[in-house]
């Protein structure tokens, strides 16, 4: 009880609520926005942190955190502008509902899901932290490889029309994933020794390049048609629709959960992995990618699922899952304090405060998040000759931001040219997104466990955990193959 | 404690917005520099390691000079931003790059450089130095260099790095040419990545900066057979010296450390030389920058000027032949 | 899927003939995957005097990547000449696009691309705008006030609050 008083004066500041308010609305607004990412809000946001109390500072940069996980999905759904990788996936179903008038209830049905999803995944981590860092602790390279064939093949699932065209896409995203330096021997892989070929293509501008860019080109290469108002009309999410999503969210948060505490997987895996099993699940299989309540669901639920997860192997072992924990290391670090075990025996009072300030930030993202919808949802009111232009300019200075570098831009317009050009035949580019996401992790975990191995190839089976997912893996391709069969005949 | 928080909440929001009109109604035009702001350029992307050390020394100078704008340029190993410095033209007369071990690197690696990665730069201080701890998991057989070294002549070891070229992986490197043993360099994309596989002993050992294993030390699931740095470090006062204990494998003259130092280009004038270099000595001396290095298991960098420069050559001829060696150089 | 020759001699507008984009992608792919794998691949990807295992090459996984495409290519190709698939109702807005129209869109892009750091971000913004205003044919003038009003204020934005550097613009940079 005295500890629990403890917490409370740590935790009970005004500045830890301002805190959390304040970074849950950075993080939507920023993360609304096409090209900035909640990355780069949590990177900009830690110097104003230096002077602030530890729990403060860090409750800060986690609600910008959280609030970006679920603001990119705002303008995935209305302008198919996703501002988030995770968010990618939100866009498969919210677009095509926006288009239908939907928009509302797109947004709508985001929201609640990142909100359970949240309230899981810090449940997960406040509870389960000890059990899952084990977990992740135990994920080597054979164990990543296996977890990586397994989830390409959801490709099949978020192939669209085609299959054929969609595992086509895939793997010309995996030979764009290969530009670079070689990560073994370091030589030079189709960069044509061009100096902004040397690193990987840059995720952001493929990201907006891929999904915001063809709407552009596609509008100003048809007849101007009638503006559709997307907005305010259209009904909210009923209680009825949210209950029968309520298994895809809850199955997607766990996801997110396992995903997100395994360090480098990331929440665009998550996101994909989760829209991929509800599909599967579903009796409405065939209106998964036409503008499906529970497609949506599964898919933030899916994102928002890792966030709090993403906490576990940081706060219990001191290894950051991402880049944004990684940053958030660094603010533990500056105010002198190191996650990992040691954190739990010499500041529990501080984690404690910190979780209390967690749970509260998934109010706050609710509050906020119906706030944004409000006020975000009227850019569906703009007509798309006033829009447009504005939305491209945003990708530009947000594509250019990500490196300061003009070849960014070009790239990014390449890629919608690519993008347009997959629109009119009829091929997805989530397939393409996730080639490019999966495949430099396919191989990089092939070569590291084949070099770890010294030569002995059982290392690939080495544990019940590489086994788990070598069955999953076959599984869901039986399944793929069975289903294709089932709709052949 | 609440009041006082409340306060630092309230004066870093005045901070910022000052900051913000600052820049937006321009310093006053004077001869004397700085007449502008100071761009610093980080060479990699927001939210590392150099990042978060630039963006920590911008805010104390922008408290001796003038505001001071940190701009990311990360590419091709940090030779992108750098080039561009090198470049020199308009605007380079307020214009700093946090310059690396991929500065040195870098250049070893990269083809067609087009600068001289000595000559085209005025080099103004050596700011910070982190050094790197050789660990190996608490699990490992191995209790001393000398057993390792011996073990890893035996048979095949493995190191993991957060990636190639990075100052980690030519750590890595340098210990294998000088011990002459066959260490299999396992790379990840990150230190997040790489220290599980560390921590599980999936690989045998690593060359990782003090602040990331630093923990994992304390805690006892990494055993630490020796720092990296000339002396030992005061973090780790019981673990030796590579130098002191490794003169018998060849290794009397292993050092390498992460340091981190302000470049500007050739032409950088004189004044502003003398005003940043007074500058960054009142920082380097200040509570608050003592008071920040230990989180990081830093020192304060000692290298002033053509000292800098002269460390900066010898860098760059170290790592110039592990790069030829490891078959790196393109 | 299954369509029957009868269906497609049926309803000839709704369906494309032999000659649909089916066949066209795949063979367009097959071509590329070709090159991709005979020229580029040994042209432009080197592998390390040493390797430890050949599943080590830096070769292995665009070769991989490359096989599956010709393979897919050409199923692609096969499937489209054999049941050629459904026009979509969207194709009637695309005919007759004024090239104006396009032309204005394809200079927007080229600004962006090429002049961005000449023109600075508020000025290649203010200028894309205006010509995608042109090409929608928008006639009111305080619309083109917003495109002069947006791109300021985003740069701003993106400068003050979000710390985030935008080019000045070369070009005027001078004169100051």
């Amino acid at each position: 009880m005295e500890n629990f008083s403890e917490v409370m004066s740590l935790f009970l500041s005004v500045d830890n609520f301002i805190a959390i308010a304040v970074g849950v609305l950075i993080g939507v607004v920023v993360g609304a926005i096409p090209g900035l990412t909640a990355t780069m809000a949590v990177a900009l946001a830690l110097p104003f942190t230096f002077s602030l109390e530890p729990v403060t500072a860090i409750l800060l940069l986690v609600g910008i955190y959280k609030g970006g996980m679920y603001g990119g999905s705002i303008t995935a759904i209305l302008i198919r502008t996703p501002g988030s990788p995770a968010s990618a996936c939100t866009l498969l179903d919210g677009y095509p509902m926006a288009q239908q008038g939907k928009a509302k209830k797109a947004l709508k049905t985001a929201l609640y899901s990142s909100v359970v999803a949240d309230v899981i995944s810090n449940v997960a981590l406040i509870f389960f932290a000890a059990y899952l860092a084990k977990i992740a602790l135990n994920f080597g390279p054979p164990e990543y490889f296996w977890l990586i064939c397994f989830s390409l093949t959801i490709i099949v699932s978020v192939s669209g029309s085609s299959v054929v065209k969609g595992l086509i896409a895939a793997f010309l995203g995996i030979i764009v994933s290969t530009i670079g330096l070689d990560a073994v021997y370091g030589t030079q892989r189709l960069t044509f020794d061009n100096y902004n070929l040397m690193d990987r293509v840059s995720f952001i501008p493929l990201l907006i390049g891929l999904f915001a860019i063809p709407e552009v080109i596609d509008f100003y290469t048809s007849k101007v048609a009638p503006h559709i108002r997307t907005a305010v009309t259209g009904a909210s999410l009923t209680w009825q629709e949210f209950k029968a999503s309520l298994k895809t969210i809850i199955r997607g948060s766990v996801i997110g959960v396992i995903i997100g505490a395994i360090p480098g997987t990331g929440a665009t895996s998550a996101a994909f992995i989760s829209y991929s099993e509800a599909k599967r699940t579903s009796p409405r299989k065939d209106n998964f990618g036409k503008g499906e309540v529970e497609g949506v669901a599964a898919a933030e639920a899916g994102n928002n699922g890792v966030a709090g997860a993403t906490l576990i192997p940081l706060l219990s072992l001191g290894i950051p899952g991402d880049v944004i924990t990684a940053i958030i290391l660094g603010a533990f670090m500056i105010h002198g304090l190191t996650p990992g075990p040691v954190l739990f025996q010499e500041n529990l009072t501080l984690v404690y405060a910190l979780f209390c300030g967690i749970l509260v930030s998934s109010v706050v993202l609710l509050v906020v998040g119906n706030a944004a919808i409000k006020y975000f949802s009227l850019i569906a009111d703009i007509p798309k000759t006033i829009l447009l232009p504005i939305v491209l300019m945003f990708c530009i200075y947000g594509a250019y931001a990500v490196n300061n570098s003009t070849f960014d831009i070009g790239l990014m317009l390449a890629f919608g040219i690519l993008g347009f050009v997959f629109n009119r035949t009829g091929i997805a580019a989530a397939p393409f997104l996730i080639g490019f996401i999966l495949g430099p992790m396919f191989e990089d975990n092939l070569r590291r466990t084949i070099l770890i191995s010294k030569g002995d190839p059982s290392v690939f089976f080495r544990g019940p955990i590489t086994w788990v997912f070598v069955l999953l893996t076959v599984a869901s391709l039986a399944f793929a193959v069975r289903r294709y069969w089932v709709t052949r005949n | 404690m609440i009041s006082t928080s409340t306060k630092l909440f309230k004066s870093a929001v005045v901070a910022a917005v000052a900051s913000v009109t600052l820049a937006m109604t321009g310093v006053a035009h004077g001869e004397e520099w700085p007449s502008d702001n100071i761009r610093l350029v980080v060479p990699y992307s927001a939210g590392g390691t150099t990042d978060l050390l630039s963006r920590k020394v911008a805010d104390l100078l922008q408290k001796e000079l003038t505001t001071v704008v940190v701009e990311n340029r990360p590419g091709a190993g940090s030779t992108v931003a750098t080039a561009q410095l090198a470049r020199g033209g308009r605007g380079s007369d307020h214009m700093l790059v946090m310059a690396s071990p991929g500065h040195t690197i870098g250049a070893s690696i990269y083809p067609n450089l087009r600068y001289d990665p000595v000559e085209d730069f005025v080099f103004i201080r050596n700011v910070i130095d982190i050094p790197n701890v050789m660990v190996v998991p608490a699990s490992s057989p191995y209790n001393s260099v000398e057993e390792f070294v011996a073990a890893a002549r035996e048979g095949q070891l493995s190191f993991s790095s957060p990636g190639i070229g990075s100052s980690i992986h030519m750590s890595g490197e340098l210990f294998k040419n000088l011990t002459q043993t066959n260490l299999i360099h396992v790379p990840f994309r990150g230190s997040g990545e790489a220290l599980p596989a560390l921590l599980a002993g999936d690989v045998d050992v690593a060359f990782e900066n003090m602040p990331t294993v630093y923990p994992h030390i304390q805690s006892g699931k990494l055993k630490a057979l020796a720092v990296t740095t000339a002396e030992r470090s005061e973090f780790l006062p019981e673990v030796p010296a590579l130098q002191e204990v490794g003169a018998e494998f060849g290794l009397g003259d292993y050092v390498t450390s992460a340091w981190f130092g302000l470049i500007a280009h050739k032409s950088f004038p004189e004044e502003a030389q003398a005003k940043l270099g007074a500058a960054l000595e009142k920082i380097v001396e200040s509570k608050n920058f003592k008071s920040f290095l230990p989180q990081f298991g830093a020192v304060a960098g000692k290298e002033v000027g053509d000292e800098f420069r002269a460390f900066v050559a010898d860098e760059l001829e170290k790592w110039a032949e592990v790069a030829e060696q490891a078959n790196l150089k393109r | 899927m299954a369509i029957s020759e009868n269906q497609i001699a049926d309803a000839p507008a709704t369906h494309y003939g032999r000659l649909n984009p089916n066949t066209i992608v795949g063979a367009a792919f097959f071509i590329l995957a070709l090159v991709f794998l005979y020229y580029i691949i040994p042209n432009y990807i080197s592998s390390p005097p040493f390797m430890q295992h050949p599943l080590l090459s830096p070769k292995f996984l665009p070769q991989v990547a490359g096989w599956s495409v010709l393979v897919l290519s050409l199923v692609l190709m096969v499937s489209g000449l054999r049941v050629p698939p459904e026009r979509e109702p969207g194709d009637e807005l695309r005919r007759g696009v004024s090239v104006i129209r396009q032309g204005l869109m394809v200079a927007a892009g080229v600004v962006y691309a090429f002049f961005f750091e000449q023109l600075g971000a508020i000025g290649s913004g203010v200028l894309a705008c205006v010509l995608l205003f042109l090409a929608s044919g928008l006639r009111n003038p305080l619309i083109y006030l917003l495109a002069a009003a947006f791109p300021v204020l985003v740069t701003l934005l993106f400068i003050y609050l979000l710390n985030v550097p935008l080019p000045a613009g070369e070009l005027w940079e001078a004169w100051f």
